[in-house]
């Protein structure tokens, strides 16, 4: 089984705002791998001792997201690809999510790709579904469980606000991970020495054939107009009366109202 | 330092840090009441490679050097101080087979130092600090050597399979040999009710007659005193190593209270009094971190390393459980209660005032070697 570990690099602490851009202030800033993405590594390492096959990570970024690749490979994946390239600077999660189908099809012959279920710094989800769309395969997101059927059979349980879904896919598909899913491993001593010898590659524009008009700046219809704190909608919490009869003939009267 | 080895550290560390935090530290005052590890702890320690940090790649280890090794006990001690010194018996044990055991001996034990702890053993109930009064015996019988005697107070003693004994020869001369729990002859006996460091246990192994290849001597016969005096360095640095970890913690613990505890109005950390008592325990703290680093640093550039090993300890150990002191004077009422973890961070670190060599043999050891330069 050939499984895709989609990877970002988040900043760590408290990180200001560009008043330029409306965007997170991201450059000179120290980076972890994405919280969620940790889980996404390892229910890949987990399905990799299930089925066989390999877990290669994918990234997009500067060359500064080489240490969060190490991180993974110190997990235990096999190897990783780091998308760089000035290019792809400014990207949205649209122009992201193109550039990394892109970077898949081109890895090839990839089974199942993974995403923790949003970024813990720009907080949208949206990258693994816009995947799944480019590259027209199923997809589940916010998966709480997953289970290989069979060679090319994956059901994840999804759980929702207020329900659990359980969704039967045919692979090659693209799943996002949950928290509650698994409890990530820790990079062993000899996992954290033995992640300098795994194969990095780095590829740029160059090295892809990319419609121009969708990758970086130029492929990210997203303008952030206005970083703000939502008002808190005012919430009034008025108390039953304890006596039964009374309790239910206030109730009556407040949703009458 | 390439830059790889300076990244690869800094993972080293944070992955123990994280462990620590995650692991460890949550159950330091469970371990300390039930003299024991948790069902499954030590096991955690083993499924995530810990045991073979320093152990070299040939043999299935990670391959970490000394420095690495050491800053990383210094990590774990600040959440739990009897786990650090597991570690430290077993790497210290490690260290002596890669300076001392021949080619056989290693490709036959060494690739299962990532699984078993392995155990370095000189006290018996003559003395510890005086290994010229052992009375364990060996007897070279053909290609063989037989092993009989009794070692007392082994760090990890019970929970180690792989033991490292001091002996004498029949001509009185001092060698190590390694013996397994499984040999014929080889019996646990009872382990030692400590005051502190209690989740380490701290064991009795009996020898009866147990044959060993000759193979399992480790460096020469009459070179066992130098082997013990090499383990007892190396013990030395990774316990400064570990005392760093527990004043950080005693400093934390102050500095915690000292800023959510108000003496009128005021915030004791405001308080001078209050400061004096801080800034000593900050002080012993980083002290004793320059001088287990030092002393790493030395081994690893084959310096000479033993009287900044001494220091370490000696320091280290009364500076620990002075600042101990001090940090509960700041908790008063709580710091003397067991609900607190300071009375059993000085009981921690006064057994480093008398393990691997008494506080009196290392200030000998240092002022000989000040008298003789």
């Amino acid at each position: 089984m050939k499984i895709v570990v989609c990877i970002k690099q988040v900043p760590v602490g408290d990180v200001k705002i560009d008043p330029k851009t409306n965007n997170l202030a991201r450059s000179n800033v120290e980076g972890d791998i994405n919280t969620y993405d940790r889980n996404a590594i390892e229910a890949a390492l987990q399905l990799k001792e299930q089925a066989g096959g390999e877990v290669i990570l994918l990234s997009m970024g500067p060359d500064s997201y080489m240490s969060s690749l190490r991180d993974g490979l110190a997990m235990g994946t096999d190897s990783a690809v780091l998308m760089s390239s000035r290019a792809f600077g400014g990207a949205d999660t649209l122009a992201t999510a193109y550039t990394l189908s892109e970077g898949i099809k081109k890895i090839g012959g990839v089974d199942l790709i993974l995403f923790g279920r949003q970024s813990v710094d720009a907080d949208t989800g949206q990258v693994g579904p816009i995947v799944a769309e480019d590259l027209n395969i199923p997809q589940i997101t916010f998966a709480e469980g997953v289970e290989l059927h069979d060679d090319n059979v994956l059901v994840g349980t999804r759980l929702l606000d207020n329900s659990v879904q359980e969704v039967k896919v045919t692979l090659p598909a693209v799943l996002t991970v949950r928290a509650e899913m698994n409890k990530p491993r820790y990079e062993t001593p000899l996992n954290i020495q033995t992640s300098f010898e795994k194969p990095v590659t780095v590829w740029s524009e160059k090295d892809l054939d990319l419609d121009e008009s969708r990758i970086g700046q130029a492929g990210s219809p997203t303008i952030v107009r206005k970083v703000y704190s939502p008002d808190k909608a005012a919430k009034q919490i008025e108390m039953l009366p304890q006596n039964a009869a009374a309790a239910v003939t206030k109730l009556l009267t407040e949703l009458n109202n | 330092m390439t830059a790889d080895k300076i990244a690869a550290n800094k993972m080293l560390q944070r992955m123990i840090v994280d462990f620590t935090t995650t692991e460890l530290a949550p159950l330091d005052m469970i371990i300390d009441k039930n003299q024991d590890y948790p069902e499954g702890l030590f096991q955690k320690v083993v499924d995530n490679g810990l045991l073979g940090m320093t152990l070299p790649r040939e043999f299935g280890g990670a391959g970490f050097d000394f420095i690495a090794a050491a800053e990383a006990l210094n990590h774990m001690a600040k959440g739990n101080a009897s786990m650090a010194v597991t570690l430290e018996g077993h790497f210290k044990t490690v260290e002596q087979f890669l300076k001392y055991g021949t080619d056989e001996l290693n490709q036959k034990y060494l690739p299962t130092a990532t699984k078993r702890i392995f155990a370095f053993s000189q006290t018996e109930a003559s003395g510890g600090s005086n290994p010229a009064g052992i009375s364990t015996r060996a007897v070279k019988q053909g290609d063989n050597w037989v092993i009989t005697g009794d070692k007392i107070m082994i760090t990890n003693g019970g929970l180690a399979e792989v033991y490292c004994v001091l002996a004498k020869t029949e001509d009185d001369q001092m060698a190590v040999f390694v013996v397994d729990q499984d040999m014929p002859g080889f019996s646990f006996g009872k382990r030692e009710d400590f005051i502190g460091l209690r989740g380490t246990p701290v064991g009795e192994i009996v020898m009866d007659h147990i044959v060993v290849p000759s193979y399992h001597l480790l460096g020469t016969v009459g070179e066992g005193h130098d082997i013990g005096n090499n383990a007892h360095d190396d013990a030395r640095v990774l316990m400064g190593a570990v005392l760093t970890g527990i004043l950080e913690h005693e400093l934390q613990i102050a500095i915690d209270y000292t800023k959510q505890r108000k003496a009128l109005d005021t915030p004791l950390y405001e308080l001078q009094i209050i400061q004096e008592k801080l800034t000593d325990i900050a002080i012993a703290k980083q002290n004793t971190k320059l001088l287990y680093e030092d002393g790493a640093r030395n081994k690893v550039a084959g310096e000479p390393y033993s009287e900044v090993a001494a220091m370490a300890k000696s320091y280290g150990s009364r500076a620990a459980v002075s600042a101990g002191d001090k940090a509960l004077q700041i908790l008063a009422g709580y710091g003397y209660s067991r609900e607190y973890p300071i009375e059993h961070l000085i009981r921690d670190a006064r057994a480093m005032e008398i393990a691997e060599g008494t506080v009196e043999k290392m200030n000998m050891e240092i002022s000989l070697k000040e008298v003789n330069k």
